[in-house]
């Protein structure tokens, strides 16, 4: 299992080296820097003179391979940099965005749960009937709404036609990331509910369930305990890979409801042509990606002991 | 067979009670997740207990009437707007200084643009290089030290040694001070030197007090900064020593709300009390007597610029059909819902040389055919586009999407060009910088830009118009233009420079060298709890000691 691990976490040094590189090309492919882009947005025009300065004093002026093995070699040395924008230190800025990020993800992978598992279950146990059509109907109205259209709409009812939550958060607490967890949830409880509900379905027609039946199991006892949790690994999947979304932030969401997470960060960055800060972001995002999958292949042994990790304990 | 009865009576009796006890027990598990889920949104939606939530998000504005503090939306405030603070020494964050009652200059503007004293009492221009200002007496910054002719030059020389801008625009050689008088020599003739003085970068701070980590600084204005987030909000409280009036609020809030519907539903929920950039569709719905919506024209102009490099735009008759065939009346009313002002010249109709001061040509499709027709430009083949010796008419648009009126404005003229056979293709791009200084790349390059950032006329000539200017992106010249140029640059009288700005514009508005299509429409929306809330033509001046609730 060490080396297993080892072995992934090994494997997190080219993923690095490439994602790092193409995402810095790709940057100047898609022309313009953060010196035109800061001089757009304030809608003044400043001399050639005064923006090759500026490009000199950025180091936007050397080529571009010297540009990213200067960044390469400065992150070796524990330095990613400062903002070209803000013109603080990338790494405190970018670190000071996680809990934001985390206690949304956190949350909304929570409400999720409480949401989509129940739900999705009763839809199996009822299917075809009332209950499961209202369900799905549900599910795919959930599905149809865009996360921005369901934020406005919250917002629209909870703050303003009901005054029960605010519409600007006001800091990374409870009430603040209430709203915007909730538009998670309702999007992602909308996709899972229905992958519970076929994962359930699934092993319901199976024939240790018909077995248990014959045998005056209770149906519940039934699907508690060998159901659901033979249905938990693909589900557990899902919500992983959910995790690692949105561990990467969720720019429109923390746009609308001003969630000072790093999707936020990143969108703010990309526009702005601020080269440190979309390093920072990327690398942050093939490091959670690789550990999140990693996490899930340890967990199936947990869930699953049938399963064995890169051809191990064979 | 009693056998058989018997096993079929007690798996049937069997069957009911299980049936009971499965029913009795999905009721159970039922009311069970109910309260799952309730608690879940319950904890989530209250978190400190309170079950009244309506109750909770009525506190921060109830707690504010209470203490009499105004909380203020703003879509621009922040890192990306080159405002990551209100040190006016830093980048822009001037803007932010001024607009939010923290930091006054020498000389402001006043409704209809004129220059007036504001810190300062008067000026005596001795010589073209030498300027005499005396200051208000009894004024003092919120750090408590008095406004004199030693903080002013203080405050001065750090600005030309930290901002490039404020070194290049003032060419301060030398600053003297003198009781409540300082004598500022320039390097060269400065004609429009107290317009740069007013800048907000010109906010007169305490530099003994010095500038924070988080950039805050003393002022002298109704309002002093004491706590600030970059990109997230400013706090600040009423300056109880201000010199002109007092401070209507106890205390006031800036938030930065960067998404305009957010901003809306913000002012709609209550938790804001004014805003600034709120999306056009929005007005609509402020527009009842819950709200002040406050308006003026700003010198923000959307514009054309011609490539005179261009081959087909270098023929006299095409640039004055585009000039003819733009509905600026239909853009601004139609696609900007009224949120605009149509242009004629370089500036809006609130500057004494701009509107109607200066004389182009008005929408008439009709005489656009007319002069293409006369030019030999015909639709021989009847594919609605125009040729001439074979070269189809069609003009290459490059403009960029992050000024949402730009991409409309495209459009709108994609539209009525077609109506008199030209035929336009739009390259909207966010990568539009390194395309302009391309001539091969367009034909008609259109652009947003302040046209008049210090009231001053001469800015715009200066960047886009001449053989020296750094975005002259047309490459246009005209001799009488540059001939004009140099007599602003050595004319200090305002009024013989305002007249000079008319024959300028008319220049090039003669040539069809640009087409200005309208002016921003700046607007401020307050509840109808406040008042003062007052957008101004030059953008600067937003919360002012008469912003105070109404009683």
């Amino acid at each position: 299992m060490g080396s297993y691990v080892c072995k992934r976490l090994l494997q997190l040094i080219p993923i690095l080296l490439v994602i790092t590189f193409l995402s810095f090309g790709m940057m100047r492919i898609a022309g313009s820097d953060a010196v035109l882009q800061k001089m757009e947005n304030t809608g003044m025009v400043l001399s050639q003179d005064v923006i090759d300065q500026a490009r000199t004093e950025l180091g936007l002026d050397r080529p571009f391979l010297v540009q990213y093995l200067t960044w390469l070699w400065d992150l070796l040395h524990g330095d990613m940099g400062t903002s070209y924008i803000s013109g603080k230190e990338v790494f405190p800025t970018f670190v000071s965005k996680l809990p934001a990020t985390l206690l949304l993800t956190v949350i909304s992978i929570g409400l999720t749960i409480v949401i989509s598992i129940p739900l999705g279950v009763v839809a199996a146990v009822k299917q075809n009937r009332f209950t499961d059509y209202l369900i799905r109907f549900c599910s795919f109205l959930g599905n149809s709404m865009p996360n921005f259209f369901v934020a406005l709409l919250l917002m629209y009812v909870l703050a303003i036609r009901l005054h029960v939550l605010p519409v600007i958060s006001n800091g990374v607490n409870g009430r603040s990331v209430a709203m915007p967890a909730l538009t998670l949830a309702i999007a992602m409880s909308a996709k899972y509910l229905r992958q519970v509900r076929a994962t359930v379905l699934d092993e319901l027609n199976r024939e240790y369930v018909t077995g248990a039946k014959a045998r005056g199991v209770r149906f519940s006892a039934t699907l508690i305990k060998s159901v659901l949790r033979t249905s938990m690994v693909t589900i557990f999947t899902l919500l992983t890979l959910s995790i690692g979304s949105l561990l990467g932030g969720t720019a429109i969401v923390e746009s609308i409801f001003l969630w000072d997470g790093v999707g936020k960060l990143a969108v703010d960055a990309i526009n702005m042509r601020d080269y440190p800060m979309i390093q920072a972001y990327v690398m942050w995002m093939a490091i959670i990606y690789v550990v999140v999958n990693l996490v899930t292949d340890l967990s199936y042994r947990l869930l699953d002991p049938r399963i064995r990790l890169g051809g191990m304990e064979a | 067979m009693d056998k058989g009865k018997f096993f079929i009576n007690r798996l049937c009796q069997f069957g009911k009670s299980r049936g009971r006890e499965i029913g009795m027990r999905r009721i159970k598990e039922s009311i069970l997740l109910m309260l799952v889920l309730c608690m879940g949104f319950g904890s989530l939606s209250g978190c400190s207990g309170n079950v009244g939530g309506a109750e909770s998000a009525g506190n921060e504005a109830a707690e504010a009437e209470a203490s009499k503090t105004f909380i203020f939306g703003d879509t621009t405030f922040n890192p990306e707007n080159e405002e990551p603070d209100v040190n006016p020494h830093r980048a822009y964050s001037g803007w932010a200084c001024i607009r939010y009652g923290i930091g006054e200059t020498l000389f402001h503007y006043s409704d209809s643009m004129e220059m007036e004293p504001w810190l300062a009492v008067g000026y005596e221009n001795p010589d073209e290089r030498t300027w005499v200002i005396t200051l208000r007496d009894g004024v003092t910054f919120s750090s408590g030290r008095k406004m004199d002719g030693e903080a002013v030059k203080e405050c001065l020389e750090h600005l030309i040694e930290t901002h490039d801008r404020a070194r290049g625009d003032l060419s301060i050689e030398s600053i003297e001070a003198d009781g409540q008088v300082i004598t500022i020599t320039t390097s060269e003739p400065k004609p429009a030197f107290l317009n740069y003085l007013s800048d907000p970068y010109g906010c007169i701070i305490d530099m003994q007090a010095g500038i924070t980590d988080d950039g805050i600084v003393a002022g002298t204005g109704p309002y002093i900064a004491i706590s600030l987030v970059s990109g997230e909000r400013l706090e600040l409280v009423k300056n109880e020593d201000y010199w002109d009036g007092t401070p209507g609020y106890d205390s006031i809030t800036v938030r930065t709300i960067s998404d305009g519907d957010t901003l809306t539903l913000a002012l709609q929920s209550g938790e804001i009390d004014g805003a600034y950039g709120l999306p056009y569709a929005s007005y609509a719905i402020f527009q009842n007597e819950d709200y002040h919506i406050s308006s003026c024209a700003t010198s923000r102009a959307f514009f054309l610029e011609m490539n005179a490099k261009s081959a087909v735009i270098a023929d006299d008759a095409v640039r004055q059909a585009i000039a003819m065939g733009i509905d600026k009346d239909g853009f601004v009313n139609t696609l900007l819902q009224g949120n605009g002002y149509a242009a004629v010249g370089i500036y809006p109709d609130s500057f004494s040389f701009g509107g109607d001061a200066v004389k182009a040509e008005k929408y008439d499709p009709d005489g656009a055919k007319a002069i293409l027709d006369a030019a030999g430009w015909l639709d021989r083949d009847g594919d609605g586009y125009r040729e001439k010796d074979g070269t189809k008419l069609s003009i290459r648009w490059l403009t960029y999407p992050s000024r949402q009126e730009l991409p409309l404005l495209a459009e709108s003229a994609q539209a009525t060009l077609k109506e008199i056979g030209i035929e336009v293709a739009i390259n909207s791009t966010a990568d539009h910088n390194s395309l302009r200084v391309d001539p091969a790349a367009w034909d008609v390059y259109v652009s947003a830009m302040v046209t008049a950032p210090t009231g001053d006329p001469e800015y715009f000539f200066t960047t886009h118009c001449l053989d020296s200017s750094s975005a002259n992106n047309g490459s246009y010249h005209s001799d009488e233009l540059e001939s004009l140029a140099a007599e602003m640059a050595a004319t200090f009288d305002v009024s013989q420079r305002a007249e000079l700005a008319v024959q300028m514009q008319q220049v090039i508005l003669d040539d069809h060298a640009f087409v200005f299509c309208s002016h921003l429409k700046m607007s401020m929306v307050s509840r109808a709890s406040a008042s003062g809330l007052t957008a101004h033509p030059c953008d600067f001046y937003e919360i002012t000691a008469d912003l105070a609730p109404v009683s």
